[in-house]
């Protein structure tokens, strides 16, 4: 019974799993977590209708019902015949208890990732493993446009792309920079550098580059950890001696421990 | 949970209806207020535990979930369409009779539905239950994705007319689609192509008409999402953990070589499973480093098969069709980047 109730509903409840967590999201403010905002108008506009149509289909549920248990194959029927002339199909009774159980492992598991877990961004450990800095030659956005901008409003990303396309230290002297951003260690100095770093997304956080300010401080682990966020601010000098391969980094005037802003993805 | 009271057999539908409506209501609303109510009250320290490898892999199997549900809603909203709401034989009488005529036809369809290829899974299924053959649906599903105004104008806006990037994506993913349908179509026994579970819903396809239109789209959005959505989150598990998993490292190293380019973007395509819509953007981010003919194969081998899509597809074909259905789409996505790297 309880087999044949978890294989009859498991679409319906995975729905629900889907829908209940978009909307909490979009109602938290937690969607951009996943999604870029420009399009979570259509998830919540399809998780409601999806909602319409949950709803509904728990209250006018039984009509397919002899033919949903028949295509299961766990329940003679008329639309076995066909299963008959295939010997791969599945009809025993345990085939028919393998997959509820397959069935309630995936309802668990998709609870658990949905439902359970809080909502959280990519990590250190998402940035070392996509190259800080390997795509900013290329993301859609021009150094030399940005040589002319104001300077204040500028991000993470910004200084980036500025800092990977003209590596011309004149251009950065006497300026001073304030950047918001998580710590993620250098891969090839990790005693004096780490970088301040940030998230590009694109489309959803499946598309996420990283991309980092250098930060020129020896024996920063001492102070700060891996995925805390941090504000600092300070200097675009040329590497002072670091063994990274950076030409330019940030020797900083400042740095603090910051909550993660609201919105931990640029764009 | 409880049971619904399910019949066995058909039983007259009318005079249980009401009590039977609300408790399946109540129950539905106390499934609704349980997820609610764990949602809300899932404590903050949870996530703590994970280390950092982990946490990435809720974080972009969530995504794929989170970014693809919607389309697969919109699939199954445009299936139902298609199947209960189109008159009978509209869609059959309004495609040209010859063959290959009808899979050109076909593979334009994607302008008029444009959905993602999560969505467009279950849109295939409908069309095969409305009559289309087994290769016609495969053209369809291949075509559809890259064939449409979404996915034109973001490649478009990605890449210009640069290096003839749109032009081969458009051609090739065309080409292929109506290459496959024909392959299929010359199949002796279409029908075993596809699961057994699959076939019994085509063998039922059309003596479900005494329910009304909406107790059948109500019932068709029931069943299709107990296929697609397990598929859904099963291949948006795979495709987090591969991606936490492999190096972007070494795709991109790989990515200067005129012939490994191309098997480098097209294993990137396979991995990454993004939509097709939003794909271009994503490799013009790689951008520089890749060949065009490289980013070719990725634009066009990426939209019909990775991860996800097989998982989805899976719901449908077997694994054996889709195994060959796979080599024949990369070797001919293949072959398109080798031409253009050769002629750029």
């Amino acid at each position: 019974m309880l087999r044949r109730l978890i294989a009859r509903w498991q679409g319906i409840v995975l729905a629900l799993i889907g829908i209940v967590a978009t909307v909490w999201l979009a109602l938290t403010d937690q969607l951009s977590l996943y999604i870029h905002p420009g399009t979570s108008w259509f998830a919540i506009v399809m998780a409601l209708i999806g909602a319409v149509l949950v709803i509904a289909a728990f209250a006018l549920t039984p009509l397919e019902d002899d033919h949903q248990v028949a295509s299961d194959a766990s329940q003679p029927g008329p639309a076995v015949h066909l299963h008959e002339h295939d010997p791969t199909a599945p009809r025993s009774v345990g085939s028919g208890t393998i997959r509820a159980a397959l069935a309630a492992a995936i309802i668990v598991g998709a609870s658990l990732a949905l439902l359970v877990l809080p909502p959280a961004t990519l990590t250190s450990a998402a940035a070392a493993q996509r190259s800080i800095n390997s795509e900013t030659s290329t993301l859609d956005q021009d150094a030399t446009a940005l040589v002319g901008g104001d300077t204040s409003s500028f991000t993470v990303k910004d200084w980036a792309v500025l800092l990977g396309q003209s590596p011309d230290a004149d251009f950065f002297a006497g300026r001073s920079i304030d950047l918001v951003g998580f710590v993620s260690s250098s891969p090839d100095d990790p005693d004096n550098v780490f970088y301040v770093t940030r998230f590009v997304v694109t489309h959803c956080a499946i598309d996420a580059q990283p991309v980092g300010v250098p930060v020129y401080l020896p024996g920063w682990a001492e102070r700060f950890e891996p995925d805390q966020w941090v504000t600092a601010s300070g200097a675009i000098v040329p590497n002072p001696g670091s063994s990274s391969a950076e030409p330019l980094l940030l020797t900083p005037d400042e740095i603090s421990v910051t909550d993660q802003p609201e919105q931990p993805y640029v764009y | 949970m409880s049971p619904p009271p399910a019949p066995l057999r058909p039983a007259p539908p009318k005079p249980s209806t009401r009590p039977r409506a609300a408790v399946g209501l109540s129950l539905g609303v106390a499934l609704v207020l349980l997820f609610v109510a764990i949602r809300v009250l899932a404590p903050e320290a949870v996530g703590d535990v994970l280390s950092n490898s982990v946490q990435d892999f809720f974080t972009l199997s969530i995504s794929v979930v989170i970014e693809s549900l919607p389309f697969v809603f919109l699939g199954i909203l445009l299936s139902i369409g298609v199947q209960v709401w189109l008159p009978d034989g509209f869609l059959l009488r309004h495609l040209p009779r010859n063959r290959v005529a009808r899979r050109v036809t076909v593979s334009l369809l994607g302008v008029l539905l444009p959905v993602c290829e999560c969505g467009n899974v279950p849109l295939a299924r409908g069309l095969i239950l409305r009559g289309l053959t087994v290769g016609e649906s495969m053209t369809f599903l291949l075509a559809a994705p890259i064939l449409n105004p979404v996915t034109i104008i973001t490649t478009y806006q990605a890449f210009g007319w640069s290096d003839g990037i749109l032009v081969s994506r458009i051609l090739g993913g065309f080409v292929i689609a109506n290459l496959i349908g024909w392959i299929y179509s010359r199949h002796p026994s279409p029908m075993s192509l596809l699961t057994p579970k699959f076939q019994a819903s085509c063998a039922h396809a059309h003596d479900e008409v005494r329910a009304s239109r909406t107790r059948r789209s109500v019932a068709m959005f029931d069943k299709e999402t107990s296929a697609m959505l397990p598929a859904l989150f099963v291949g948006s598990a795979v495709a987090g953990l591969i991606q936490v998993a492999v190096s972007r490292d070494v795709l991109v190293t790989l990515g200067q070589n005129p012939v490994l380019s191309v098997f480098a973007l097209m294993a990137l395509a396979f991995v990454v499973a993004i939509c097709s819509n939003v794909d271009a953007f994503f490799i013009l981010a790689f951008g520089s480093t890749f060949m065009p003919g490289a980013i070719v194969a990725f634009l066009v081998f990426g939209p019909m098969i990775d991860v996800k899509m097989l998982a989805l597809m899976r719901t449908t074909f077997t694994a054996k069709t889709l195994v060959q259905l796979t080599v024949i789409v990369g070797l001919a996505s293949a072959a398109l980047g080798l031409a253009v790297n050769a002629l750029a």
